[in-house]
């Protein structure tokens, strides 16, 4: 009787096994699409774990290119002659950590200049990791709840709007791009204040919705943020449009934007501190976050 | 206890190698999804208990640092698994080619049903994920399938991980 129980559990234990991990997936994704949000407190352990490993992956990966950038192309060169190769790589190495100085310098002081020019508080931050899967589009910074970032607060740079904070831990947070399929932000065109909202399209590119097809848009005009929905200030730069599709019918016209930040470049950011959705506003949210 | 947190250390750093050196890859769309390939490794080696619990995790770790926030991975990677588990012992997948097709399948078919959610799932059509089809989940499955055998053969080679899920793998199924 026993060995014959015994069989049977051993003959219903895994499948029952694989319905209950299928079925917890499905219940956490249940739950995520209910409330916008997963387990907060594993979530921001499990953030809090892997990032530090994506932190020293990002800098040892700068410092390889930098190498090979600087140093291991010529040692190739250095069989023909080796102390004038080896001269001239060095004064390449000092040359090009020079101008990797110029160029992070010059991109801090727009960064800064810019931080100065927005009246709202914001944070810099520096991108330490990106999306591992190809459908989604975010980005992973060194900066997290204990210096104030909350989720729904907005990220720009010098260029124009990047995202808006989606995840946070203590110490990092992830960034949902505006080319994520699931962003959108309230924007006009800034020639003739038509109104539209700006959708992620994956790959770099967005589309503006609900753009009203009586509206005149051409290829080139600039669309901005519209400042409704209070995490964005008003004015800044979202992209440029570059195919208006007027085919078909129905109210609205369809139109591609280009964003005016190259986001597969990304490596520092500003977030916005100064104004945020409160959270209880971001529980109730459903389907697109509008902003 | 090794046999359960070498993995999950594998996956962390998979993970980590994906989100960073990965991403800075010259060409975008030529991005190998390795935690997937481990997944699918767990699933040709890996008994059925410990390592569906390891493939939710590795899921759960992809939706936490990815803008999805309806946590699809997390219900595709154990599934993946189990499909993986189906294939254990009945293919031969030994070879590159084998290995290759076993790994861009399973590529595509976690793409097409990580696409039916995400337009199951969500309150307005997704019209414009379908090319994404072509331009990201092809490339991206195809280059996944083309360092399948060059990973398979590295994790083979840790002896220590393969013969422990070996022992594991005939204790659990008895």
């Amino acid at each position: 009787m026993r060995i014959r129980g015994f069989f049977l559990y051993r003959k219903y234990s895994l499948p029952a096994f694989i319905i209950i991990i299928l079925l917890s997936a499905l219940i956490l994704m249940s739950l995520r699409v209910k409330q916008r949000k997963g387990v907060d407190f594993l979530d921001a352990l499990l953030i809090e774990f892997c990032s530090p490993f994506q932190k020293v992956s990002t800098s040892v990966s700068k410092t390889i290119q930098g190498v090979f950038r600087g140093y291991l192309f010529l040692v190739h060169l250095q069989k023909e002659n080796t102390m004038l190769k080896q001269r001239l790589a060095e004064l390449q190495q000092e040359n090009h950590q020079m101008k990797e100085m110029a160029i992070a310098n010059e991109r801090l002081q727009k960064l800064l200049q810019f931080r100065e020019k927005i009246s709202s508080s914001v944070i810099a931050a520096e991108v330490i990791g990106q999306d591992p899967s190809s459908w989604f589009k975010s980005v992973t910074i060194n900066k997290g709840e204990k210096d104030g970032i909350r989720k729904g607060m907005a990220v720009i740079s010098h260029e124009g709007v990047i995202g808006q904070i989606l995840k946070t831990a203590p110490d990092y947070a992830i960034i949902l791009l505006i080319t994520d399929y699931n962003s959108a932000i309230d924007s006009i065109v800034q020639r003739t204040r038509a109104k539209a909202i700006v959708e992620g399209k994956g790959e770099n590119r967005c589309q503006l919705k609900y753009l009203l097809r009586a509206d005149e848009v051409i290829v080139g005009d600039i669309v901005v943020t519209s400042g409704l929905g209070g995490n964005f200030p008003k004015g800044l730069m979202v992209g440029e449009i570059r195919k208006v599709d007027k085919r078909g019918h129905g109210v609205f016209q369809n139109a591609e934007l280009v964003p005016s930040v190259d986001l597969t470049k990304l490596e520092e950011v500003l977030v916005i501190t100064g104004s945020s959705l409160p959270l209880q506003e971001e529980k109730g949210k459903k389907g697109k976050k509008t902003k | 206890m090794r046999r359960i947190v070498f993995p999950l250390f594998l996956g962390v750093l998979f993970l980590t190698l994906q989100t960073t050196l990965l991403r800075s890859l010259p060409v975008q769309r030529i991005r190998p999804d390795i935690v997937l390939i481990l997944t699918l490794y767990l699933g040709l080696s890996y008994p059925l208990i410990s390592g569906g619990i390891l493939a939710f995790f590795m899921g759960y770790l992809m939706d936490l640092f990815s803008g999805n926030i309806l946590g699809l991975y997390t219900f595709s990677r154990p599934l993946i698994f189990y499909i993986a588990q189906l294939f254990k012992g009945r293919f031969y997948l030994e070879g590159f080619l084998s290995q290759f097709l076993f790994v861009f399948l399973s590529a595509l078919v976690e793409g097409l049903l990580i696409l039916i959610l995400l337009n199951g799932l969500n309150p307005n059509p997704l019209g414009n994920l379908y090319p994404l089809l072509f331009t990201v989940l092809l490339p991206q499955s195809f280059s996944t399938g083309l360092i399948t055998p060059l990973l398979f053969f590295l994790l083979n080679k840790d002896s220590l991980l393969l013969s422990n899920q070996k022992r594991m793998g005939l204790r659990e199924r008895g």
